[in-house]
């Protein structure tokens, strides 16, 4: 336990230490030019309107980062959810890949976020059209990465298994689901981004609380300190979402991460 | 003479592949029709509001005749957002695959830069929109900043990634016939890309339509985004859907020609396919 702690400390000191120079930089420029600050504030004013009790309470932080963390999540797990099983069932029968198939296509090749007007028509205000848009953008990465990897096993060892007489759950169980691994964790890893991404601009159109209404109320009272706070807080979540999957992708697939190690 | 002979040989290529993908795909567009069919029958037939649900036949009519509701100028609207995405687009192949070939170069220079890349590209750029709008201001370029930000990342990173995933066989091989560097990239590195550029390309097309029509969401006065917030405030669903279905178009044939130069730079790539 204690080495891995060490190993993780090595690993992340570096990122660390690029994130604070890049304050750095970023604090310097703003004070050597004299930038005002609605035009680019310093971090330190950023921070002070993050952490600062007598400016951070007229945000109410924490309202907006559950609405907006709640959506993400949401979503996330809808996407990952239906994303897989529908791969799966793709991948199963000839005659369901054949009717979805060009639906998901020609979904697929929608410009989803275009959707988000009329999600708030039909549901109105609120959590549901927000974590709709989130769920139809991030949902082809899964489905699609995933029923790639469904396909992607080599024909020998299909043949081999066959003539072993396995059945067709045990070729999903023992081989297509294993070898897909990769590719859905790789789909998971763009739908995180994704999901943050559709919520945001739910949030933007129409929304009463979360970082994207906050950015966007923010922006026309040019109050720019908290647009690049939100900025920061929107970065936070999508990558503890991101490396989230990282660290389940080591525990589903220890074999990969010993060859990457070597 | 050996120039019209090449010249027509394109142009039967062209032909064959445009054949090609209506008779590949003649199952995918039967479904879809039928999908058509279907949202028509279904609407007239369970008598669901207009504001719900519009056929598409009266999406379509909006397009193209005069309605009582609400007029938009189509063509202005259709015309600005081709346009902020094209660009966008173009930018972004041209400074992306450039950027990526530059950075390569330099083989520290590109240890330093891709993990950079590669943690951006997991952030929600799509964020940054409202920032660039109030250092901007309305209007045409902002758009396309947005659209150019949203989409350049997975052009330079799958460049990067096709310029430096080749074989050290290949590579040893041609050192020890003197290879230049120039000749290395020419010959080798960025053949061997093209693969990766394309589909890198491919993100793009969407990604830049997807920028372009979020900046009009956000603020603009003309445009396919400004449309459907506009008529969304109104509760006008028809313009909402001949919005879609002229974005879908254009971004399918984006996506189309991305491909159609995907086949004419990679023959090989698509021989192996018919044997």
């Amino acid at each position: 336990m204690g080495k891995s702690v060490t190993a993780f400390i090595k690993k992340i000191a570096p990122k660390l230490l690029y994130f604070f120079l890049f304050l750095a930089v970023w604090q310097a420029v703003v004070m050597v030019f004299k930038i005002k600050v609605f035009i680019l504030p310093s971090p330190i004013a950023v921070f002070q309107h993050l952490l600062d009790p007598s400016i951070a309470v007229q945000y109410d932080w924490w309202h907006h980062i559950g609405a907006t963390l709640m959506e993400v999540l949401v979503s996330f797990a809808a996407t990952a959810v239906v994303g897989i099983a529908l791969a799966i069932l793709i991948s199963w029968s000839r005659l369901f890949s054949q009717l979805l198939s060009p639906i998901i296509i020609l979904f697929n090749s929608l410009p989803k976020i275009a959707l988000a007007p009329l999600f708030l028509i039909w549901f109105g205000y609120g959590f549901l059209p927000n974590i709709l848009v989130a769920f139809m953008i991030a949902f082809f990465p899964v489905i699609i990465n995933t029923s790639a990897g469904l396909m992607a096993v080599e024909d020998d060892l299909l043949d081999l298994v066959r003539y072993l007489n396995a059945s067709k759950l045990q070729v999903f169980m023992k081989i297509r689901i294993p070898n897909s691994l990769p590719y859905i964790f790789a789909g998971l890893k763009i739908s995180a981004t994704m999901c943050v991404v559709g919520s945001i601009v739910g949030e933007f159109i129409a929304a009463e609380k979360g970082l994207g209404y906050l950015l966007r109320d923010a922006q026309a009272f040019i109050d720019t300190p908290t647009m690049f706070a939100c900025l920061l807080l929107l970065s936070a979540i999508g990558l503890a979402l991101f490396s989230f999957i990282g660290f389940l992708e080591k525990i589903c697939m220890p074999w990969e991460h010993v060859q990457v190690e070597k | 003479m050996e120039k019209f002979a090449r010249v027509s040989a394109t142009m039967i290529k062209l032909g064959r592949f445009v054949r090609r993908s209506v008779v590949d795909n003649y199952k995918s567009i039967l479904v879809i029709v039928g999908f058509f069919l279907l949202w028509e029958f279904s609407v007239r037939i369970l008598h669901t509001p207009e504001f719900v649900l519009p056929t598409p036949s009266s999406a379509i009519a909006h397009l193209f005749f005069k309605q009582a509701d609400a007029n938009y100028n189509w063509a202005l609207h259709i015309r600005t957002t081709v346009y902020e995405f094209l660009i966008g687009f173009c930018v972004t192949a041209v400074s992306g695959v450039g950027l990526a070939i530059v950075i390569v170069w330099s083989k520290r220079f590109k240890n330093l830069s891709m993990p950079m890349f590669t943690f951006i590209n997991s952030l929600p750029i799509i964020a940054i929109a409202p920032i660039i709008l109030l250092w901007m201001g309305y209007g045409i370029k902002t758009n396309i900043l947005i659209a150019f930000l949203v989409s350049f990342f997975p052009v330079i990173i799958n460049t990067m990634t096709g310029l430096d995933s080749i074989e050290d066989d290949l590579l040893d091989l041609v050192r020890y016939l003197h290879a230049s560097k120039l000749q290395i990239f020419l010959k080798i590195r960025i053949p061997n890309s093209l693969p990766y550029i394309f589909s890198g390309l491919k993100i793009c097309s969407t990604m830049s339509i997807v920028g372009a029509i979020v900046g009009e969401f956000i603020a603009s006065d003309r445009g396919l985004g400004y449309i459907i917030i506009n008529s969304q405030y109104a509760m006008d669903t028809p313009p909402i859907f001949s919005a879609l279905i002229v974005i879908s178009l254009a971004g399918a044939a984006l996506y189309w020609v991305v491909a159609l130069f995907e086949r004419l730079l990679m023959p090989w790539a698509f021989k192996s396919q018919k044997a």
